[in-house]
């Protein structure tokens, strides 16, 4: 009985002793692995400061107004002019609708061959 | 029985098998519970050795944390980085680790030539742990370094602190040292405020950082720069200056000084007149204080924009007499007086107002102490505490004291917002927050015919250049030409020109004060004088940042009457 009850512990002692070696083992991969990752992440981010600053120089207006003032020419750009300046309060009103009835009498009055400009010309004289 | 009655020979004592086993068992017992207490002694005591050891974590004197530590990037009020953290390598050694120093020595200056060998030798020599070679480096550098596999020499990765915009808002940017911390500048005053604690908390790390917003336009100081530049060839002037403020909030718009330095490059900061001219220079104004004595003397009530001033003949104080440089002598209306930049007109009208009234005045506008500002180069206005006649009426037309053109600026804003001083800042602030902080300085009516002066002076006197080039921005201001002081007399060649201004002035927004220094005509047709320089400086900078802040140019005349006093109509 006793004898058996030892087995049984000496057995699950190894087992024991074998998950904890299997877990501090897996832990220091993890952990070996979480500093790769740091590491990376601190290179990248370096990296992105980098870029960033780079961004920056490009967005600059002090960067952009030579390339500008180089292609001026090609581009047909100029600097605005105030004259150039326009509001909607500025635009003029729309000019009235055209008469339509007006303009439909005038021409079914030409269809039936009656010109008002002959009345006129006839009354200038002219003819 | 007999072995007993032989009797008292010696008697053996047998213990029992029982007492036998026990007393070997406590003996084991003992052994083991000596075992122990040795085996957890040595446990405790090695945790209180390593209890004790205290890792060094400084390099050279400095925390590892604070090397490492950024700075947050600075926007604009746009958002677009002015000041950003760039993570760079820096080469440091361990010269108890270094293995041949010679050998060490001339590998690496195969790579950073610059490196005096004498240095670097007596660098890398010693038992110290940590030493710097060179900091802040770059990824290629730092490539060839590794490769040639020296033991005893690695990298750390740095903050550096970079300007992407370079030279253009130097002087408000300033600069910061090799340690990340700010010299100079917006970056000095960053730190007295809150970063120098974060950093030494070891918390200002990583790019977490909230970003510091700036009320900087870099449009706005893009174009101001770009014109300062101009004028520095241009007019072959020495030096140039200009600034320019929301009137209402004291937000700085731009702010620019040339000569100027490179942040990136703090040792171009040394050279010699590279200061930043609108806060730590102090210069005597010249006649765009004439505005200034003006608006004091409307609002004690002296005078009225109505009155007529005698500048028929100079004024006489002893043995001096002071006349005009455009001398009309007739009698002058106050417009007129303004217009004509008459100094004799000026006084008279200061003498309306009484020179210790006048000497109020400017106290109320803060002539004589420091502006409030968060820059650290600051310097202190010579302005005398009390006025004699004639120091009151050369100071009248901005003679004979000393102020920065900040000071102008924010008086000037003061005289056009309404009459309220609002002090500068460099920070973002709205309307709501300014108006808590305004202090009345004049009346709003005085405010509106200060307005009126000023354009007046652009449609029909010295400011006419200026408003040529800003066509229907409705701009107006004052010019100033002080004549320097050389040798004790002033000179007529060597002037400082000021132009002061504000626009769009049916409804003001921004106040500007540029200043140029030492300048020549730029051509035979032209003159020296302010209107010449500072001010078509001042309308080719309005013409081309009005439409970015969102001043739409409106040619309708109407709106300059309408700015046109009753009592004048």
């Amino acid at each position: 009985m006793i004898r058996s009850i030892n087995i049984f512990l000496i057995v699950l002692s190894i087992v024991m002793l074998a998950s904890v070696y299997a877990l501090k083992f897996s832990i220091e991969g993890t952990a070996a692995e979480r500093t790769a990752l740091t590491a990376r992440i601190a290179d990248q981010e370096g990296q992105l400061s980098l870029l960033k600053a780079d961004w920056a120089v490009l967005n600059q207006p002090g960067h952009i107004d030579p390339i500008v003032r180089r292609h001026e020419a090609e581009l047909e750009i100029a600097q605005v002019k105030q004259e150039q300046f326009g509001s909607f309060a500025g635009l003029p009103m729309r000019p009235a609708k055209p008469d339509s009835a007006a303009m439909n009498a005038l021409f079914e009055a030409i269809a039936q061959g009656i010109d008002p400009i002959d009345a006129i010309l006839e009354l200038e004289g002219i003819e | 029985m007999a072995a007993l009655a032989e009797g008292h020979a010696p008697t053996i004592a047998l213990d029992g098998a029982r007492k036998q086993r026990g007393s070997l068992t406590q003996a084991r017992i003992r052994w083991m519970i000596l075992g122990v207490l040795i085996g957890f002694a040595l446990v405790g005591g090695r945790l209180v050795q390593l209890g004790m050891v205290e890792t060094d974590q400084t390099i050279e004197g400095q925390t590892r944390d604070a090397i490492q530590a950024s700075r947050p990037p600075i926007l604009d009020r746009n958002g677009l980085e002015m000041a950003v953290d760039i993570r760079v390598p820096s080469l440091y050694a361990e010269p108890r680790r270094i293995i041949d120093v010679e050998e060490a020595v001339q590998k690496l200056r195969t790579v950073l030539p610059d490196l005096s060998e004498e240095w670097l030798r007596n660098r890398l020599s010693g038992d110290r742990g940590f030493v710097w070679v060179q900091r802040e480096l770059t990824p290629a550098i730092q490539d060839q370094v590794m490769r040639l596999g020296i033991p005893g020499i690695d990298f750390i990765t740095e903050s550096k602190r970079f300007y992407p915009a370079m030279n253009e808002a130097a002087h408000i940017l300033g600069s910061t040292n090799v340690d990340n911390q700010g010299i100079a500048g917006i970056e000095r005053h960053m730190d007295s405020e809150s970063i120098a604690l974060l950093q030494e908390l070891g918390l200002a790390r990583g790019n977490a950082l909230t970003p510091v917003e700036l009320s900087v336009d870099m449009r706005v100081q893009h174009v101001l720069h770009d014109q300062l530049m101009d004028a520095m060839t241009r007019y072959q002037a020495i030096a140039a200056a200009g600034v320019m403020m929301d009137i209402y909030t004291g937000e700085i718009i731009a702010l620019a000084s040339v000569p100027d330095f490179n942040p990136n490059e703090p040792a171009t900061a040394l050279v010699k007149d590279t200061f930043n001219r609108i806060t730590s220079g102090i210069f005597e104004p010249g006649s765009i204080f004439k505005t200034i004595t003006i608006a004091g003397a409307l609002d004690s009530g002296a005078v009225r924009v109505t009155d007529q001033f005698d500048a028929r003949y100079g004024v006489r104080f002893g043995r001096y007499t002071i006349s005009d440089f455009h001398g009309k002598n007739r009698i002058l209306s106050l417009p007129e007086v303004y217009k004509y930049s008459s100094n004799i007109g000026t006084i008279r009208i200061m003498q309306a107002m009484g020179k210790d009234n006048f000497r109020d005045f400017l106290s109320r506008l803060k002539f004589d102490e420091r502006v409030a500002f968060e820059l650290p180069e600051m310097r202190v206005p010579t302005v005398p505490k009390t006025l004699s006649e004639v120091g009151a009426a050369t100071a009248s037309f901005g003679h004979g004291l000393s102020v920065s053109p900040l000071h102008m600026v924010t008086a000037y804003a003061a005289l056009v917002n309404g009459g309220n001083y609002i002090a500068p800042t460099l920070y973002k602030r709205d309307v709501a927050e300014a108006e808590t902080l305004y202090e009345r300085v004049l009346s709003p009516q005085t405010s509106d015919v200060m307005r009126y002066l000023m354009r007046l002076n652009a449609l029909e006197g010295s400011g006419s250049q200026m408003n040529r080039a800003a066509q229907g921005y409705r701009a107006g201001g004052k010019t100033g030409t002080a004549e320097k002081v050389v040798d004790g007399r002033y000179s007529s060649s060597k002037v400082t020109n000021f132009f002061a201004s504000a626009f769009p002035l049916d409804n003001p927004r921004y106040a500007i004060v540029v200043m140029v220094d030492e300048p020549k005509a730029e051509n035979p047709q032209s003159g020296t004088t302010a209107g010449w320089n500072a001010g078509t400086l001042t309308g080719r900078l309005i013409q081309r940042v009005a439409p970015m802040l969102g001043v739409a140019p409106d040619f309708n005349e109407a709106l300059d009457r309408q700015i046109v006093p009753p009592a004048l109509r």
